[in-house]
């Protein structure tokens, strides 16, 4: 009995240790990888970065808020500036930390790094896109140029990362929208979503929730100090103002009738009839060449004629198909419902 | 672009560059996103024109017989019963059907040809280790594969694929999609599933019919987990000698019955559990998208059906079965009969096996067993039937060669000399059900996955739960019985 017990104790204390190690993200593995990432090098590059931003929205880096941004005491942030100097990469201009040109280059690199790796794992891999950025915060410092290049070449040279970020190019170029927050168009203006702040996490969580992506336009209905209700995605979206304003967008001069949508393919009744107005952009690379292929196109009406018995997936007529698609997938296309189910011609 | 620029060719540098400049000035005035702007305007148009330019004619019969049938198949109230009432008819025909042409096949390969060949082979003088290693070695593992396996895949398969060609079965994945669905698999893995509980290997291939790519790693990697043609004599063998045993004689029957159901439930369980561990850990970086069509049913095509599913199902993993079969014999028999100072090389390895077999309720023999049978599961029990004769002595064809015996009793009363105990017979099923694949099945996810690293996942993960799982029954089992 007493040896049962202690056999069992031990494979406790045995599998204790290995989740200990080896638990994802926290696991003493995890954390001694992340530690050794951590090495002089990628401080330098987060540090070039975290300069680059300020000097992009007009407000200069300090000692300070270096420190707050790579989470390493005072000390140690003057200490990275001061090595910074040393390499040439920054310069002090009076109070001011200013990038040279050899140290923008470098910056450029890693922002070049970082988005066009999220824009790889949106449209290339399975991940939430909670997790992107947390992804590419890594990838950035181990790709070298030649592969970059490479991933560049094999997306079709994007412009823009996932969140609407612009991707710097080859040659450094990179032009930022003009764009304004949400809670700032014009009510009943016809806009469009160009960029989604990822950061800080929860806030972006909850706007991917919202089903909220750049490339889809909007028309704010009302603003209020409390909240910003507005039409995206074939649906009303009801947000506080400080949510809203970290999503931008750009007015247009043609108003995009797809934000007039009646709302999606999920919601449409059993035996109804809908006209397809358009597939969300949070539908993605693969996925969405699946449903082009399907033919789900502007104009094909769309019919729903079975509904599994676990409650989803519905089974559509599309072009004379009987395809299923689960809910998830079916919110992702915008319809206009058709009053009567009469012949699809 | 660096190779143009680094080439003389009478191309001014600056110029290039300047092009180069401007291409990319101008790649920001299209606007993000313009490739796929641009596909999706190729298929709107494409869509337009062919509404324009193709009549069809008046669609919508009076009576629709598709949508009928569907009505009924994917209905609330009718949907699961009707499926359940299918595959149940499936199961019955294959089981009991498969039972006499096995007895048959038996009869012929081990019973009739195996003494001929022995014949034979003393006419014509062979020597004894020669005829040993072809006949009782590796002319006898194949027979008894060839003789388990066969007919119930010649009867499983064409039934499956007739209900595949009728266009049935992608309507039972789409009402047991929601179900895979919360797991993260794809409802198609119900049928690779069910395709499992006649051979993984046949269901590791029928995972093509899933097309996103991380579903069907969850449904090959989990495949294993379907109590597949080759185990299931093993759950019923043991279920009947030492579960149903426990029982008056007029529950033995179905106790012993439920005993296998709740494995074969149990697989399910696990298959759902692992598939919601992988799809959120391992596998979490896979692409994955979702589509299901539900073809027109038509009829069957019955005699094509049969013949294809023979060939390409049925021939093609008894083919595989075959090759990896013949080697594992000449390796059975070789360390039952090679000696060293008197003392056989199995009873070395069981001696070294058996403390470790021990703590996971099992003993030396049967993980010997399970070590020299990776090729198919059919011949697990005959070995460790011929491992306890040859180290524990008592009747049976004879030590050295793998035997079965007809007689329940005989067979409970060599286990028994062997140390078994109710422990041992529920670790075994366990063990059984949830251990690594067979070497035919991981081939087969090697060439489907063409991956070393998923096709290791595949075969280590269920090992590893193997061992797991009998060690936690084997230890409470020990602390509360004392």
């Amino acid at each position: 009995m007493s040896d049962s017990f202690l056999t069992l104790l031990g494979a406790i204390l045995i599998a204790g240790v290995i989740v200990l190690v080896m638990w994802p993200g926290k696991g003493l593995w995890a954390r001694w990888q992340r530690s050794r990432q951590l090495t002089k090098r990628v401080l330098a590059e987060d540090a070039l970065k975290h300069i680059h931003q300020g000097d992009l929205d007009g407000r200069h880096a300090t000692v300070a808020s270096l420190a707050g941004a790579l989470q390493i005491s005072m000390d140690a942030a003057a200490e990275l500036l001061a090595q910074l100097q040393t390499d040439g990469m920054v310069e002090m201009h009076g109070g001011d930390i200013a990038l040279t040109p050899q140290g923008r280059d470098t910056a450029l690199h890693i922002v070049r790094a970082h988005r066009l790796w999220e824009r790889h794992l949106a449209d290339e891999t399975g991940y939430d896109a909670a997790e992107w950025h947390a992804r590419a915060e890594s990838a950035e410092h181990a790709l070298t140029p030649e592969e970059i290049d490479q991933l560049a070449a094999r997306l079709g040279n994007p412009t823009h990362d996932p969140h609407g970020d612009p991707i710097p190019g080859a040659r450094g170029t990179f032009i930022a929208h003009d764009s304004v927050p949400l809670p700032a168009l014009a009510v009943d203006t016809p806009g469009r979503i160009v960029h989604v702040e990822d950061e800080p996490d929860v806030v972006y969580a909850q706007l991917v929730a919202e089903g909220l992506h750049p490339g889809q336009p909007v028309r704010v209905v009302e603003v209020t100090p409390q909240r910003v209700r507005f039409w995206a995605n074939g649906d009303e979206h009801v947000l506080a103002p400080m949510l809203a304003a970290n999503i931008s967008v750009v007015p247009l001069a043609v108003p995009d009738e797809t934000v007039h949508a009646d709302g999606t393919l999920a919601d449409l009744a059993l035996g109804a009839a809908a006209e397809v107005v358009g597939i969300s952009r949070s539908c993605r690379g693969s996925e969405r060449r699946r449903f082009l292929d399907l033919g789900i196109v502007p104009g094909t009406v769309v019919s729903a004629e079975l509904r599994s018995p676990g409650g989803e997936p519905t089974a559509y007529n599309i072009r004379g198909a009987l395809i299923a698609l689960r809910r998830e997938q079916a919110e992702r296309i915008n319809v206009n419902f058709q009053k009567l189910a009469v012949d699809s011609k | 672009m660096a190779t143009l620029a680094l080439e003389p060719n009478g191309i001014k540098q600056d110029r290039v560059a300047a092009l180069l400049d401007s291409a990319e000035t101008l790649r920001w005035q299209i606007g993000q996103e313009f490739h796929e702007q641009l596909m999706e305007d190729i298929y709107t148009d494409a869509a337009r024109i062919a509404d324009r330019a193709v009549t069809r004619p008046d669609e919508k019969p009076r009576f629709d017989l598709d949508r009928t049938i569907d009505h009924i198949v994917t209905s609330r109230l009718w949907g699961f019963p009707l499926m359940i009432l299918l595959f149940t008819v499936v199961f019955w025909i294959t089981i009991t059907g498969a039972n006499y042409p096995s007895q048959f096949l038996s009869y012929i390969l081990i019973d009739t040809i195996q003494p001929f060949l022995w014949n034979i082979a003393n006419a014509i003088g062979l020597p004894w280790w020669l005829s040993g290693i072809l006949i009782d070695g590796m002319y006898l593992a194949t027979a008894w594969v060839v003789s388990v396996m066969l007919p119930p895949m010649a009867i499983f398969f064409p039934l499956f694929t007739l209900l595949e060609d009728f266009g049935y079965l992608p309507r039972v994945a789409f009402n047991l999609d929601n179900i895979f669905r919360k797991s993260g698999a794809h409802g198609k893995q119900s049928l690779s599933m069910m395709m499992g509980f006649g051979c993984n290997a046949a269901g590791v291939v029928a995972t093509r019919v899933i097309d996103s790519p991380r579903e069907r790693l969850v449904a090959i990697i989990t495949n294993n987990f379907a109590l597949c043609n080759g185990r299931w004599p093993t759950q019923i063998l043991l279920a009947t000698i030492f579960i149903g045993a426990l029982f008056p004689v007029y529950l033995a029957g179905i106790v012993s019955a439920l005993a296998v159901v709740a494995v074969a439930m149990l697989g399910i369980f696990l298959t759902f559990a692992v598939s919601w561990g992988l799809s959120r850990t391992v596998l979490k970086g896979e692409v994955s998208t979702f589509s299901l069509e539900l073809p027109p049913y038509r009829p069957p095509r019955v005699l094509q059906t049969i013949y294809t599913s023979l060939i390409d199902r049925t021939l093609y993993v008894l083919w595989r079965a075959i090759v990896f079969a013949m080697p594992a014999g000449a390796v059975i028999w070789l360390i039952a009969n090679v000696t060293i100072g008197g003392t056989s090389l199995a009873e070395y390895f069981i001696t070294v096996l058996n403390p470790i077999g021990i703590i996971f309720g099992l003993n030396g023999i049967i993980l010997l067993a399970y070590v020299v049978a990776i090729p198919a599961n059919e011949i697990v029990i005959p070995t460790i039937l011929m491992l306890t004769v040859l180290v524990y002595g008592g009747s049976g064809a004879g030590a050295g060669v793998m035997f079965e015996l007809d007689s329940q009793l005989a067979t409970r009363a060599i286990l028994d000399a062997g140390g078994w105990t109710l422990l041992t017979a529920v670790c075994v099923m366990l063990f059984s059900l949830i251990h690594n694949p067979c070497s035919t099945t991981i081939y087969t996810t090697y060439k489907e996955t063409g991956s070393r690293k998923w096709t290791a996942v595949a075969a280590l993960l269920p090992l590893v739960m193997g061992f797991a799982v009998t060690f936690i029954v084997a230890q409470i089992w020990r602390l509360f019985s004392g």
